[in-house]
């Protein structure tokens, strides 16, 4: 069974009551295990895309599966409860509590869930270490490069188990080496554990890395590639 | 919940500059209203224990009909047994007998209604400070015939002086009118002229005998060590002798308790109007913060974060600021209520007024239900003031919130 799935996915936004057909007919699938990347001008739809696969926006018509539930069925209150479970972000901007430390930012989708205290210090912990920040811990933001807060936003993203993850343009406010840095961390989190990533981006330097490049113009889908990397 | 406390906390330290003006509003809101009121009621008191120890009292006993009609001939009978019985009770400090009547002063001049107190000279200086009211002459003594005293300024309207006669006119107790002449011998200044313009004071064996050629007496008062022990005496009272009328200082006087009423009134008016404008503050604060942290918030909901955690969040950080303000206010009035009850607040600087009606210092006082029912407002409103902003917060959409914005 695919980790996410839509089927005739559309989203229409009114702007001064002009449609704009953000998405079209989107048809599409994902595995468990995968490392897809969703590429397209700006404007291609590619955020509408990740916010209804994420649940964060409802779609004009056509369904989203996660693991086999449809997302659209389910109340407000049920799908943040869901979200919180099966479903890590990462943004652009924005992503970490600014008054937090890194440790907190990464416990607090634990403590969230309810957690066992001892098991998400450890959990914080390992993590920290696994996207290179283990002797940053108890910095905050403020005090971490970009490169450095995106990590935290995938430790963060991670914390919670989540069947995947998605993350929108993560790369877009980075320079090369910090870009490519986060993506070592991400294809090694993928290879090693199976971590299902779904990111979006124009930059070609993080597509040639993709093992999946599905590329969109105008809220349609008009290529889907496999790369053996 | 330890987490959504701790990040309240964080989030009020974002803006040091702003949480810190909320902050110093609500202190000295609260310090500068408590205080306010801690004086009111220091007034209040002052007036309290004027009225009491002028001529209320805590304690009164009377015949039932006395206080409605007003007759000579409804008089005490058990006058003795009742002044036996309060002289022994440990309860009660003094008190005094008293012969009362209506009638009408006469001098040459003109003639005018007014209240005739007969009093034991004796009894009634220990029961009452009336005689620090003296301008002129003497208060009433057992020398001499028939003297009278009066307000100064009742004597000025009667263009009558120390050493002349006024004759007094009044019902006796077969309700005979009665007409007797009196030498003026001393002039007082109460706080009120209404007062003095409507009572004379004359001894009572003098009026007894002219009332009723024996010993009447028509009120027995009686000072308490506490106050608050007046509703007991009164029933123990009440209890032995079944053939008197008992009442409390608070049930005798209007004046007083209306200006409890008011005094209650008016604390709770000031804390409101305090806790309003706190209020204004609050939302004002609270919805800045919540403005400014709109993509955080978004991205909390996107994450996970239930609503009703993210109203906690934004309630408990309003909440934390606010009563920490608050009490710390109200803290600080009660170490200034303390401070001033002891050493009192003098009030030389606003002139010799004051003074003269026997206020020498204020002494602020508030009881622990005041400081309860503050706390309790302050509760009240700071919890109102949150929730809209609180809920402000839940209302985000995430979507909105995480998309960039260039
Ligand atoms: N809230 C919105 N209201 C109106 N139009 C929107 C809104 N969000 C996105 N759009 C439009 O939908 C289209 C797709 O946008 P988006 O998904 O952000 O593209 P991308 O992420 O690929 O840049 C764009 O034309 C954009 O202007
Ligand atoms: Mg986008």
């Amino acid at each position: 069974m695919p980790v996410v799935q839509t089927e005739k996915l559309s989203k229409i936004y009114n702007l001064d009551s002009m449609p704009v057909h953000a998405l079209q007919d989107v048809t599409l699938s994902i595995e468990k295990g995968e490392f897809a990347s969703i590429v397209g001008p700006s404007g291609s739809g590619k955020t509408t895309l990740l916010n209804m696969l994420g649940g964060l926006d409802m779609p004009s018509s056509g369904s989203v599966w996660v693991n086999g539930r449809e997302l659209s069925g389910m109340g407000d209150r049920q799908r943040i409860q869901f979200r919180l479970w099966n479903i890590g972000f990462v943004f652009q901007h924005y992503n970490l509590i600014p008054v937090f430390t890194a440790w907190e930012n990464v416990s607090f989708i634990m403590l969230l869930q309810g957690r066992d205290k001892r098991a998400i210090e450890h959990r914080t912990n390992q993590l920290l270490e696994e996207v290179g920040l283990g002797d940053r811990k108890h910095a905050r933001p403020a005090q971490l490069s970009g490169g450095q807060q995106q990590r935290v936003a995938v430790a963060r993203a991670l914390a919670s188990e989540p069947r995947f993850i998605l993350a929108d343009e993560p790369t877009a406010n980075l320079d090369t080496k910090a870009a490519m840095n986060l993506l070592d961390i991400m294809a090694r989190l993928n290879n090693d554990k199976s971590v299902t990533f779904i990111f979006s981006t124009h930059d070609q330097r993080v597509t040639q890395r993709a093992r999946r490049v599905i590329c969109m113009v105008d809220g349609k889908i008009v290529g889907d590639e496999r790369h053996e990397r | 919940m330890k987490t959504l406390v701790i990040l309240a906390w964080k989030n009020i330290w974002r803006h040091p500059a702003r949480s810190g003006a909320l902050l110093a509003a609500a202190v000295s809101g609260l310090w500068a209203g408590v205080l306010t009121i801690g004086i009111m009621n220091g007034i209040h008191e002052l007036r309290m224990d004027y009225l009491i120890r002028n001529e209320l009292a805590h304690v009164q006993v009377h015949h039932p009909e006395f206080l409605s009609m007003g007759y000579a001939r409804h008089a005490i009978l058990e006058h003795e047994r009742i002044m036996a019985w309060m002289e022994k009770d440990p309860r009660i400090d003094s008190a005094a007998p008293r012969t009362l009547a209506e009638g009408m002063l006469h001098s040459p001049v003109k003639a005018s209604g007014v209240r005739i107190r007969g009093i034991a000279v004796d009894s009634e200086s220990r029961l009452t400070n009336f005689h620090d009211n003296m301008v002129e002459g003497q208060y009433l003594s057992s020398d001499g015939q028939f003297p009278v005293i009066m307000g100064a300024s009742l004597a000025d309207m009667h263009n009558t002086q120390i050493g002349e006669r006024v004759v007094l006119v009044f019902d006796d107790a077969d309700y005979m009118l009665t007409a007797a002449a009196f030498h003026v011998v001393g002039l007082f200044h109460s706080p009120s002229k209404t007062y003095d313009n409507h009572t004379v004071f004359v001894r009572s064996r003098d009026l007894a005998e002219l009332l009723a050629g024996q010993t009447v007496y028509h009120e027995i008062a009686a000072l308490l060590y506490d106050r608050n022990d007046a509703q007991t005496v009164t029933a123990d009272l009440a209890a032995r002798f079944p053939e008197i009328d008992a009442s409390t200082w608070y049930e005798l006087s209007p004046v007083l308790r209306t200006l409890l009423d008011i005094g209650g009134f008016a604390s709770f008016f000031i804390t409101m109007v305090i806790m309003l404008a706190l209020a204004f503050g609050i939302l004002n604060t609270m919805l800045m913060a919540i403005f400014e942290r709109i993509h955080e918030i978004g991205m909390l909901l996107s994450i996970g974060m239930a609503r009703a955690r993210v109203f906690l969040m934004v309630l408990m950080e309003s909440i934390i600021l606010t009563l920490t303000g608050a009490v710390a206010g109200i803290i600080l009035a009660w170490i200034s209520i303390w401070h001033f009850s002891r050493t009192g607040i003098n009030l030389e600087m606003f002139g010799r007024g004051a003074q003269e009606i026997g206020w020498s210092k204020i002494m602020p006082v508030l009881d622990s239900s005041g400081y309860g029912m503050i706390f309790l407002i302050v509760v009240v409103i700071s919890i109102s003031a949150s929730v809209y902003p609180a809920i402000k917060a839940t209302r985000v959409n995430p979507v909105q919130a995480v998309r960039e914005r260039e």
